[in-house]
């Protein structure tokens, strides 16, 4: 009976051991006989793996060659006249490569290409998609840790064959021709369409967005491009008749010498971008307040004085109706700092009231008397602080972009009431309807001055207005001050979060959702460790943003969140020309300016990419700069050393 | 007496001698190194031409401080020269510096754009003399102005520029200050008093500072504390062979300080005359 059962147990091994030998020479003899298709698939494999690109890459070459099998068909057919040559053309090109007069010859081998090529690579494909998807589900790989060590491969040759696109020349256009705007290499993409280039449309510029990036990561080269992208495409549009002229609104609120050079940056990458002038407030250009509606005014004016509480509030109150008697006075509203002070005081106001019609102003006036000094003194500093940058002339309408440097790092308060100056002067332009316009306003690092201006205000402003927000931070925490508003800012953000290396990422990347996976558990057996084939597989919900990939992240990557996907960018760099020193002769505001017409092509020094139809550049009074000397410094001392 | 190569080239290039003497007397005075870099001779021929300017009274030559011997103008060479300054030898106390700025009109005449530019050097020494001693108490003069004549092939011609060699950090306040000056000076240098600042465009397009590590930082916070205008500033580090070699005790230790150097080869002369 023993004998009988160990007989019977060898006879079954043996059956299995010839049913795989069988099962592998079947395999092997349908390899070698498809091997032109085998030999593209491998390859197509291996490239596939190599660069990190994803199955339907090959799929969409293989797509690409059906041309060439129409043509070979076609040919077939005209030289046969018969439909059943056609049908049996790659038979017989199959069967000459391995029984014809000479087999695999070149001749035979370029008979078969036509058929083979898009045969192979499907194949390949089919296959990259079913070690991808073994490898994800963790049913694939030797060692248990096959699936992370796979994927981290993955993402280094995804993420080098995207600096390779990005160094490429041309390569990366600003912009795509139904203007999306380009960001740069995609290096990977989860839950959105992927593609070799990053592109987003232009009416995500025109929501909110944020992006968070720490120092030195590449956040003003990600904000640099995405400017000019909305820059070139919204002249474009106009210039075809589709949209309203741009503007382009920056605040800088760390404020310093590094805010200098990115202001003077960000001017270089917008003439490359077509905009025709950019001011740089305060340096260069100024803002007018007093142009503001008087009501609005006395409004903004009272806001950017501190005031108490409690007791406090009445002075408040006082001042207010001082500050609206000064603006509002019958011989209209102040038109500069020294106008508005001089209206400070209780004899000017009482002659500007004293025609007799104003018998409630004057008797405001009186019991206000007491107070209008020390509200002038107030003002008065307060006024100076602000320097001259508020005191006009100017306007947003003068340029095409504004970058304002608050200096929020040297001195908060001031930086704050300039902020709040600003935005009231921004918000009023955009409602007045005047010159209608597509604004963009760009803060950089608001919450340093974000205490007098509550973000979710802009936000709401801008909502009203029509205007786009894109908020940039350090860290999640520098978008705002309180958790709450962070929140309130990042939902909102319906352009899209921008997130760059951060140590903090949770938050953000959790707005992403989570996406279902399959996880699988394998069973390991033996001494040496085996894997059976036995485990279990269940649906898991992973978070479609890594953090700790967001942590890793080298200079120049970002991830781009929307709508529940994520798409992993290189961001190339926008080449512009060499860096310009400042004006050697005193700077003047700049003049207003005409709305161009001529639409020419890019001039010859601007980005090949950009070589598309945009507005010509104006020169403005502003932008005399002297020409760059780098080279002959390189030369002869070497560049300039880091800091 | 036999004439060897190198010195039967030299005698025949009166041309190289004269301005390699023009140089010097310009640049207050030359160590060896840097005179053989002016003649575009070895250090051995440098020598012997430093030799027959001694010989001729045009020069004298004495070892002053670390390194080779330095070699300064005298009375006659600068009455030879045609050039209206006081005789002196280089003081002590300015060696290092005098050397530092040597070492970047080298550096920066041997650049191709230079020469394709039409650059001319003018020395410090050459803009104290047009002062003739009304120097002001905190009136600062550049180490050297470069001038860049109209109508040349390149993208900065038309303008001066201001060269400042900084070997030590000052502080920080008065490096901002000699910057401003620099900056906004309108006038030449010997000009009168109403003219230094005056309505029009500024003397300096740019100011030029070539820095000792040690003293970058100093100069690169100097141009964030001036804002926009400090742009007009370029920083860059001083070239080799700008620093003085360190003085050495005995044979081994002058081995060792010659590997510790940087490297002071300097770059081989495309200059025409001089200035």
């Amino acid at each position: 009976m023993i004998r009988r059962w160990l007989s019977l147990i060898a006879v079954r091994a043996a059956l299995r051991a010839i049913g795989r030998v069988l099962r592998i020479a079947i395999i092997a003899a349908l390899i070698i006989a498809a091997a032109p298709a085998t030999l593209v698939a491998a390859i197509g494999a291996a490239l596939a793996w190599l660069r990190g690109w994803p199955p339907a890459r090959l799929y969409r070459a293989a797509l690409w060659c059906l041309p060439m099998v129409a043509v070979w068909l076609a040919a077939t057919a005209i030289a046969t006249r018969s439909a059943s040559a056609v049908a049996a053309a790659p038979y017989h090109a199959w069967l000459s490569l391995w029984h014809g007069a000479h087999p695999g010859s070149a001749a035979a081998v370029a008979a078969i290409a036509p058929v083979a090529i898009p045969v192979g690579l499907a194949a390949g494909g089919l296959a990259w998609a079913y070690r991808i998807r073994s490898m994800r589900t963790g049913t694939a790989g030797l060692s248990p840790d096959a699936a992370v060590s796979f994927d981290l491969r993955q993402w280094r040759h995804q993420a080098r064959s995207a600096r390779a696109r990005i160094a490429a020349p041309g390569a990366i256009p600003l912009t795509t021709r139904n203007g999306s705007l380009v960001a740069g290499a995609v290096i990977r993409a989860v839950n959105h369409r992927g593609g070799p280039i990053a592109s987003i449309p232009y009416s995500r510029m025109r929501s909110h967005q944020v992006v968070i990036g720490t120092t030195g990561t590449g956040k003003t080269t990600l904000l640099l491009r995405l400017w000019a992208g909305f820059m070139a495409t919204a002249l474009r549009r106009h210039a075809a008749g589709q949209g309203r002229l741009p503007l382009l609104v920056v605040l800088d609120c760390k404020g310093g010498a590094d805010a200098r050079r990115i202001a003077d940056r960000a001017r270089r990458v917008m003439r490359l971008a077509g905009a025709r002038s950019t001011a740089i407030w305060p340096d260069e250009a100024s803002l007018s307040l007093w142009a503001l509606p008087p009501a609005q005014l006395t409004t903004t004016l009272v806001d950017l004085i501190e005031h108490g509480t409690g007791a406090a509030a009445f002075y408040a109150d006082v001042m207010e109706a001082v500050v609206a008697l000064a603006v509002e006075a019958p011989g209209g509203p102040p038109a500069s700092a020294a106008d508005f002070l001089a209206r400070l005081d209780s004899g000017w106001l009482t002659g500007a009231y004293s025609s007799g019609e104003h018998e409630a102003e004057l008797a405001l006036i009186r019991s206000a008397a007491r107070q209008a000094g020390d509200i002038a003194l107030r003002f008065r500093t307060l006024l100076r602080r602000l320097g001259g940058g508020l005191d006009g002339p100017g306007g947003f309408g003068d340029a095409d972009a504004w970058y304002c440097i608050l200096e929020g790092t040297a001195e908060i308060s001031v930086a704050e009431a300039q902020a709040r100056a600003i935005v009231d002067i921004l918000a009023s332009y955009a409602a007045s309807g005047s010159q209608d316009r597509e604004i963009l306003l760009a803060v950089d690092e608001f919450s340093a001055v974000s205490r007098r201006l509550p973000v979710w205000q802009l936000y709401e402003r801008a909502r009203s207005l029509g205007l786009a927000v894109q908020v940039s931070a350090q860290s999640w925490e520098g978008l705002a001050a309180g958790e709450d508003e962070r929140y309130r800012i990042a939902a909102t953000a319906d352009g899209g979060i921008w997130l760059l290396r951060t140590p903090h990422p949770e938050p953000a990347a959790a707005l992403a959702g989570t996406r279902r996976v399959t996880e699988t558990t394998r069973h390991l057996t033996g001494r040496t460790p085996v894997w059976s084939h036995r485990g279990t597989s269940r649906m898991a919900l992973d978070p479609v943003v890594d953090p700790d990939l967001i942590r890793a992240l080298d200079v120049g990557q970002a991830a781009y969140i929307f709508r529940g996907g994520v798409t992993y960018v290189q961001v190339k760099r926008l080449v512009t020309a060499p860096a310009a020193v400042g004006p050697a002769t005193a700077v003047t505001p700049p003049t207003a300016v005409t709305p161009a017409t001529a639409v020419t092509p890019a001039t010859a020094h601007a980005e090949p990419t950009l070589a598309k139809p945009v507005v010509t550049a104006k020169p403005t009074t502003a932008s005399h700069r002297l020409p760059d000397a780098s080279s002959l410094l390189d030369e002869a001392f070497g560049a300039e050393p880091a800091p | 007496m036999s004439v060897s190569p190198a010195q039967g080239a030299a005698e025949r290039q009166p041309g190289r001698d004269a301005a390699g003497l023009l140089f010097a007397a310009e640049m207050y005075g030359l160590q060896l190194d840097h005179l053989a870099a002016v003649l575009g001779v070895g250090e051995a021929r440098a020598r012997s031409v430093a030799a027959r300017w001694r010989g001729q009274r045009y020069a004298e030559s004495a070892r002053l401080g670390p390194g080779g011997p330095w070699t300064w103008v005298t009375r006659a060479g600068l009455a030879t020269c045609g050039l209206p300054y006081a005789a002196a030898p280089p003081a002590l106390s300015r060696l290092a510096h005098i050397r530092a700025v040597t070492a970047v009109r080298l550096a920066l005449e041997a650049a191709p754009a230079y020469a394709a530019g039409a650059g001319y050097w003018r020395s410090e020494r050459r803009l104290r003399a047009r002062m003739g001693g009304r120097v002001g108490l905190r009136q600062h003069i550049p180490d050297g102005e470069v001038h860049w004549p109209d109508g040349t092939a390149v993208a900065w011609a038309g303008e001066c520029w201001a060269i400042e060699a900084e070997l030590t950090p000052k502080t920080t306040s008065r490096t901002v200050a000699i910057m401003r000056q620099l900056l906004t000076r309108t006038g030449d240098y010997g000009c009168p008093a109403a003219e230094i600042v005056a309505a029009g465009p500024p003397r300096h397009a740019r100011v030029i500072y070539l820095c000792a590590p040690a003293a970058r930082r100093t100069v690169a916070r100097a141009r964030e504390a001036l804002g926009s205008s400090g742009a007009r500033i370029e920083i860059r580090l001083l070239p080799p062979g700008a620093a003085m070699p360190a003085p050495a005790r005995h044979k081994a230790a002058r081995a060792r300080s010659a590997t510790a150097l940087p490297p002071a080869a300097t770059p081989p002369l495309h200059r025409g005359a001089a200035p």
